[in-house]
C-alpha cells in the first residue's frame, strides 16, 4: 500500500523542482531589481561584518582629540561630538540592525507560520486566530514598541520583541491565504485520495508550494526590523548610549545639523538603503514569483 | 445603510474589547509594585498596604480589569506616577497638537496621492511608469525619521526657508504657525500618500478593464471626461478603506515626527512616559491609539458603503 502511494503522488512532487529550475536562483538574481537590491544588501552586511576589526578605532573609542571633525583620510566619515570615529560607529550600527533581523525575523516566521497554519486548519481555529491578528495589528508598530520599551526597559530585547510581534500577523495572514488556495487545488485532492497522511501532505506538498509568499514576507519583515530598530533607537528607547545604532546616530546628528551636516549623511544613506532594498527585493520577488 | 453599520459594529467592538486586555496588562506585567511606586520611596509597609487597598490592587484580576475598564470608559485613568496630575489632563493637553498635525498630514497625503495615483495609472511609456513607481517605493519605505532629517537639512539648514522645529499655534500667529506645521506634516504625509496612490492606481487599472468603461470609451468620450467622470468615481472606494488604516499609521509616525520637530504633542508625552515608566499614562495613550484606529477603520468601511451600494448588498 505504501509503495503504491509513493508511486502515485510522485508526479506532483517531481513537477515542482523542475519548474523551480526554470526560474532558479541565478535566474532571479539576473532580474535587475532583485540582483541590484540583493547586491547592495550583501555589500552593506559584508562591510559591517568584515571591516570593523580592520579599523584602527573601535566604535566606542575616543579616536580624535577634537570633536566633530569633518571627513578626512584618517576619519572617512568624520568624528562625533565626543571625538569617536563615525565610520566605526556606523558599521557597529549596521551590526545591531543585522542582529535584530537575525533574532526577530525567525521568531516572527515561527510564530506567524504556526498561527497561520493553525488558522487555515478549519473554521473553528480560523476566527479566533484572525481576531488575534486584528488585535495585534490594531496597535501601530512603533506605539507598540514604545509600550514594550516601557515594560522591558529600553534596549535590544524590547526592539526584538516588537519586531517579532509586529511582523508575525502579516506572515500568518499570508501563509493562511496561501495554504487555503493550495488546498483547493487538484494535486492536494489527488494526494488525499491516494491516502497521503495529513502531516506528509502539509510538509511535502502544500508548504513547499507556499515558500514563495513566505520568502516575500521575510524580506518585508527585514525591512520592518530595520525600521523599528531605527525608530525606537531614534526615540532613545532602543539601543542605549554609548553603544551605537543607526537610529541613535541619526538622532544625535540632529543636534549638530547646522554646524556639522556630515554627521547625518552616513546613517541617512544606510537606513534608506537597507529599508529600500528589502522593500524592493520583496516587491520584485513578488512580481517575479507570481509570474511563474 | 443602518443595517450595514449594525452588522459591522460587533466585530469592531469585539476587537476593541480584546485590545483592552493587553493594555490593562501593561500595569500588571510591569516590573515593581505599582503601590510602592505611588506611595513613594520612604513609605513603610503599612502605608504601601493602604495605598494598595486604595488602588484596588488587593482585589482579583478580573475585578480590577472591569473596574479599570469602567473608569476608562468614563475617561478616568487615575493619576500619573510621575507628575501626580490626572492622566486625562495630560492627554488632553497634547491631543489638540497631535490632532492638528495628523489632520494636516492626512489632507496633504490625499492631495499628493490623487495626482500621483492617476499619473501612475495613466502612464503609458515604460520609463515614466518606472520613474513614478520608483518614486512611490521611495516615499513608501523610507522611514519618517530619515525623511524628517533630510527635510530639515534641505529647507532649514540649506535654504533657510523654514524653522527646523518648534511649535506656534496657528490661531495665535497664522503665518508662523503654518511655517512650523509644514515640514512635520509633509514628513508624516509622504508614506501615507504612497500607500493611497498605490491603491488608487490598482483600483483605477481594474476599472479601466471593466465593460462599462470600455463602453464609455467606445461612445467617444474625451479622455478627461472618461477618467474623471467614469474612472475615478468607480475607483475611490477601496482607497477610502485604506485611508482609515493609514490614519492609524499616521498616529505611529506622529511619535517620530513630533520628536524630530520638537512638536509638543501626544507622541512626546508617550515617549517621556515610557522612559519614565509612567504606566498609567502609557496605558491611556495606548488605549487612545487603538480606539482611534479601530473607530476610523469602521468609519472608512461605512463611508465605502455609502459611496458604493454594491458593498452594502454584498455583505
Amino acid at each position: 500500500m505504501s509503495e503504491l502511494t509513493e508511486d502515485v503522488h510522485l508526479p506532483a512532487a517531481a513537477a515542482a523542482p523542475e519548474r523551480k529550475r526554470a526560474t532558479g536562483l541565478g535566474d532571479l538574481l539576473r532580474t535587475p531589481a532583485i540582483g541590484g537590491s540583493a547586491g547592495v544588501l550583501a555589500l552593506l552586511l559584508l562591510a559591517a561584518l568584515i571591516v570593523p576589526p580592520l579599523l584602527p578605532y573601535g566604535p566606542n573609542e575616543l579616536a580624535s582629540a577634537t570633536a566633530l571633525d569633518p571627513p578626512s583620510w584618517s576619519h572617512p566619515l568624520g568624528t562625533d561630538e565626543l571625538g569617536r570615529d563615525l565610520l566605526a560607529r556606523l558599521l557597529a550600527g549596521i551590526r545591531v540592525s543585522l542582529l535584530v533581523i537575525v533574532a526577530a525575523v525567525p521568531l516572527a516566521l515561527l510564530a506567524g507560520g504556526l498561527l497561520g497554519l493553525f488558522s487555515s486548519a478549519g473554521r473553528w481555529t480560523d476566527t479566533p486566530t484572525q481576531r488575534l491578528f486584528d488585535v495585534v495589528l490594531a496597535f501601530p508598530a512603533l506605539i507598540m514598541g514604545i509600550a514594550f520599551a516601557a515594560l522591558l526597559g529600553a534596549g535590544l530585547t524590547a526592539v526584538i520583541v516588537t519586531v517579532a510581534v509586529a511582523a508575525a500577523p502579516m506572515i500568518g495572514r499570508v501563509l493562511r491565504g496561501a495554504v487555503r488556495s493550495q488546498s483547493a487545488r487538484d494535486y492536494v485532492l489527488a494526494a488525499k485520495v491516494t491516502g497521503v497522511r495529513p502531516w506528509r501532505l502539509y510538509v511535502r506538498h502544500i508548504l513547499p508550494n507556499c515558500f514563495d509568499v513566505v520568502l516575500v514576507q521575510t524580506s518585508l519583515a527585514c525591512a520592518t526590523a530595520v525600521f523599528i530598530e531605527g525608530g525606537l533607537s531614534f526615540l532613545g528607547l532602543g539601543v542605549r548610549p554609548p553603544d551605537s545604532s543607526l537610529g541613535g546616530l541619526l538622532s544625535s546628528s540632529l543636534t549638530f545639523l547646522t554646524s556639522s551636516p556630515f554627521y547625518a549623511i552616513g546613517p541617512l544613506v544606510v537606513i534608506s538603503a537597507l529599508v529600500l532594498c528589502f522593500t524592493l527585493l520583496a516587491d520584485a520577488l513578488n512580481r517575479k514569483l507570481a509570474a511563474r | 445603510m443602518l443595517r450595514y453599520v449594525l452588522r459591522r459594529l460587533p466585530s469592531a467592538v469585539i476587537v476593541l474589547l480584546l485590545a483592552t486586555i493587553p493594555v490593562f496588562a501593561v500595569l500588571r506585567l510591569a516590573p515593581g509594585d505599582p503601590a510602592a511606586t505611588v506611595a513613594g520611596p520612604d513609605a513603610g509597609p503599612e502605608v504601601i498596604a493602604s495605598v494598595r487597598h486604595d488602588m484596588g490592587l488587593d482585589r482579583s484580576l478580573t475585578a480590577q480589569y472591569f473596574s479599570w475598564l469602567g473608569d476608562a470608559l468614563q475617561g478616568d485613568f487615575a493619576t500619573s506616577f510621575v507628575s501626580k496630575a490626572p492622566v486625562s489632563d495630560l492627554v488632553m493637553r497634547g491631543l489638540g497638537n497631535t490632532g492638528t498635525l495628523t489632520l494636516c498630514a492626512l489632507l496633504l497625503a490625499v492631495l499628493i496621492a490623487f495626482p500621483l495615483g492617476l499619473a501612475q495609472a495613466l502612464a503609458r511609456t515604460g520609463r515614466l511608469r518606472s520613474l513614478l513607481s520608483g518614486l512611490n517605493v521611495v516615499m513608501l519605505s523610507v522611514p519618517p525619521y530619515v525623511t524628517g532629517v533630510v527635510l530639515v537639512l534641505i529647507f532649514s539648514v540649506g535654504l533657510r526657508l523654514l524653522p527646523p522645529g518648534g511649535y506656534v499655534s496657528v490661531f495665535d500667529d497664522p503665518v508662523a504657525g503654518f511655517q512650523f506645521l509644514l515640514l512635520p506634516a509633509i514628513c508624516l504625509a509622504l508614506p501615507a500618500a504612497a500607500v493611497l496612490a498605490r491603491f488608487l492606481t490598482a483600483s483605477l487599472q481594474r476599472v479601466f478593464q471593466e465593460e462599462h468603461y470600455f463602453a464609455s470609451r467606445m461612445r467617444g468620450l474625451s479622455a478627461k471626461r472618461l477618467v474623471l467622470r467614469h474612472g475615478l468615481p468607480n475607483a475611490v472606494g477601496p482607497v477610502v478603506t485604506v485611508l482609515g488604516i493609514q490614519i492609524g499609521h499616521l498616529l505611529g509616525g506622529a511619535v517620530i515626527v513630533e520628536s524630530i520637530f520638537a512638536w509638543a504633542g501626544l507622541g512626546q508625552t508617550l515617549v517621556t512616559a515610557a522612559s519614565a515608566r509612567d504606566y498609567p499614562l502609557v496605558q491611556a495613550l495606548l488605549l487612545l491609539a487603538v480606539t482611534v484606529f479601530i473607530a476610523l477603520q469602521l468609519l472608512s468601511d461605512v463611508v465605502y458603503a455609502v459611496i458604493d451600494p454594491r458593498v452594502r448588498e454584498r455583505t
